[in-house]
């Protein structure tokens, strides 16, 4: 029951940014001087900001670009990870132990840290920030994915299999990543409301942003000077990344490994 | 326990050097060249003559692997560049800027810990109880809301509608307030594995035998499992040190406090690599020597290993 209606609010929520991408009711990036910070009502529906865009627009762009961030972590931590864990775990002996330990070293560096070089570098967009975020949390997932594989690998349907002269490849896709890949799957998943907060964070942080296209966290950034005047300027973006986060923590909620329930 | 330790700060060693390599490959790889964009800074005249002279005096002219030997020789010699921005010596702000960080990322881990134990325990003490559910709820809320955000939050509300701070003042209370919002992030998560692991050790058959001695429950629990789940608690702020710095570097640029991470964002902004070097190397320095200090308390928790 909950869960249906958590993925009933998910699906919602991801057709609302679907949709905001490609249609927003105003322009988002038309200045409008004399209706500033104007109250919602039906022709602005949250309002004006300080130089009288609409900010459920620049919302819409965000959220969009957003998705997109999430889209682009998990497919590359989950792709990334499972590919690198199980090779390493068939690969064996010494070479497994040097992935791994390359493995670890994104670990020794926060994932946030390394996506902030990333932006520092090669700038901050959906896609560069996405791919950073990705690559710099495949770590864990390449030890969880390493772990789960070995774990398969000594069950006895899987010994029988290669008894029965199953060549590695065929072991592999046939027997071991339908085992593991289910458990790799939620546990990115129930990552991936983290990189919602890491995406916001790097946007608020503002290294090698585009300061024309709007993030919640650059929202957040630009209108924290209106907290006197216009509040609910900075309540909206806040208010979208909690729900977003919250929303797809939910979903996933099923696999914790870490975390004491 | 010294061959212990020596082997410990041999692997930090060593994964320090790689971070290092890595992070330097980045840099160098980058698509903006740093000579060009020094030029302009500093307003020098572009032609050919300045560059080589530049290029030579920054050994930009050596092979990669050359550099790298040069800029780790003088990383650890203290030497660790100009900056583009001030012209100053990265070494020496970072040496200023560093003391305010560390108080905040260390005081926000500790002030965690501190008001976790008391939680944890609590929530143990009655599962299903209001700590208990008290600490889930913070445990899995902190997870989706920035800290930035709920520190944009609180200065509204305190700073605006009670006018008990001064926003944005860099006074002692935003001081305060950035611990607090650090704390917030880990205390919720400690507590729950305070609790499960004191869960964990009540089925035990020792806490059987304390109870049948006759200690009641409170009274075994702290006395003979808290130090398990003490243990286990310092095991999750090693991942929890990671966290810290993030949360800190959002504060700083939050709060405007002057501390390493706002120095990264202003000497970004002009484009300066030796600062984001350096910047890298400070914080995988924190999180081996917070793994390595948790290592090692946790080995004197342990009465087996001592």
């Amino acid at each position: 029951m909950r869960r249906t209606v958590v993925f009933t609010l998910l699906f919602v929520f991801a057709i609302s940014l679907l949709a905001g991408g490609f249609w927003q009711p105003h322009d988002p990036d038309a200045v409008d001087i004399l209706s500033r910070h104007q109250r919602p009502s039906t022709e602005h529906l949250l309002g004006t900001d300080n130089l009288g865009r609409d900010i459920a627009s620049r919302m819409f762009v965000a959220g969009w670009r957003t998705a997109l961030v999430v889209l682009a972590v998990g497919t590359v931590g989950f792709l990334g990870g499972s590919l690198l864990g199980t090779f390493a775990a068939i690969l064996g002996g010494g070479t497994e132990r040097l992935m791994l330990r390359f493995c670890e070293l994104f670990i020794v560096v926060p994932t946030l840290i390394w996506a902030l070089t990333a932006a520092a570098i090669f700038g901050l967009s959906p896609l560069s920030a996405g791919l950073a975020l990705g690559l710099a949390g495949i770590g864990p997932y390449a030890l969880l994915a390493n772990s789960l594989t070995h774990r398969t690998l000594a069950l006895s349907y899987v010994q029988a299999a290669q008894a029965l002269g199953a060549d590695t490849p065929r072991l592999v896709v046939r027997h071991v990543l339908p085992d593991t890949l289910p458990i790799m799957f939620t546990h990115v998943g129930s990552n991936a409301g983290q990189s919602v907060v890491n995406y916001a964070s790097l946007a608020f942080i503002g290294l090698g942003a585009d300061p024309s296209k709007p993030d919640w966290g650059s929202m957040l950034f630009e209108y924290r000077m209106f907290i006197f005047d216009d509040p609910m300027l900075m309540i909206w973006p806040g208010l979208a990344i909690a729900s977003m986060a919250t929303l797809i923590n939910m979903a996933f909620d099923d696999v914790r490994p870490h975390e004491a329930r | 326990m010294l061959e212990h330790t020596l082997r410990l700060g041999l692997r930090a060693a060593a994964s320090l050097l790689a971070v290092s390599a890595l992070t330097f490959l980045v840099v160098a790889l980058m698509p903006a060249d740093p000579v060009e964009i020094a030029i302009r800074a500093w307003n020098l005249p572009a032609n050919p003559a300045t560059v080589s002279a530049m290029r030579a005096e920054w050994g930009l002219d050596q092979p990669l692997a050359q550099r790298y030997f040069n800029w780790l020789a003088g990383f650890v010699t203290g030497d660790w560049g100009r900056s583009f921005r001030t012209g100053e010596p990265v070494f020496d702000e970072f040496m200023k800027r560093l003391p305010l960080s560390l108080t905040l990322g260390i005081s926000g881990l500790v002030l965690a810990g501190v008001l976790a134990v008391p939680l944890g325990f609590a929530a143990a003490l009655r599962p299903r109880g209001i700590a208990d559910r008290f600490s889930r709820g913070l445990a899995i809320s902190v997870q989706a809301v920035p800290a930035f955000w709920l520190g944009l939050l609180l200065i509204w509300v305190l700073g605006v509608k009670f006018q008990l701070i001064r926003p944005f003042s860099g006074g002692p209370s935003i001081y305060a307030l950035a611990i607090v919002l650090i704390a917030l992030h880990s205390i919720g998560l400690f507590a729950r594995i305070y609790r499960r692991d004191m869960l964990e050790q009540t089925g035990q058959p020792y806490f059987r035998t304390a109870i049948a001695k006759g200690l009641t429950r409170r009274q075994a629990m702290w006395h003979h499992c808290h130090c398990s789940a003490l243990y286990a608690m310092l095991s999750a702020v090693r991942s929890e040190a990671g966290w810290a710095i993030g949360t800190t570097a959002t504060l700083e640029v939050l709060f405007g406090l002057p501390g390493v991470s706002q120095f990264l964002v202003q000497s970004i902004s002009a484009r300066d690599y030796s600062a984001l070097l350096a910047y890298i190397m400070t914080v995988a320095v924190w999180m081996l020597t917070m793994n390595a200090a948790m290592e090692l308390t946790m080995r004197r928790l342990d009465p087996r290993s001592a």
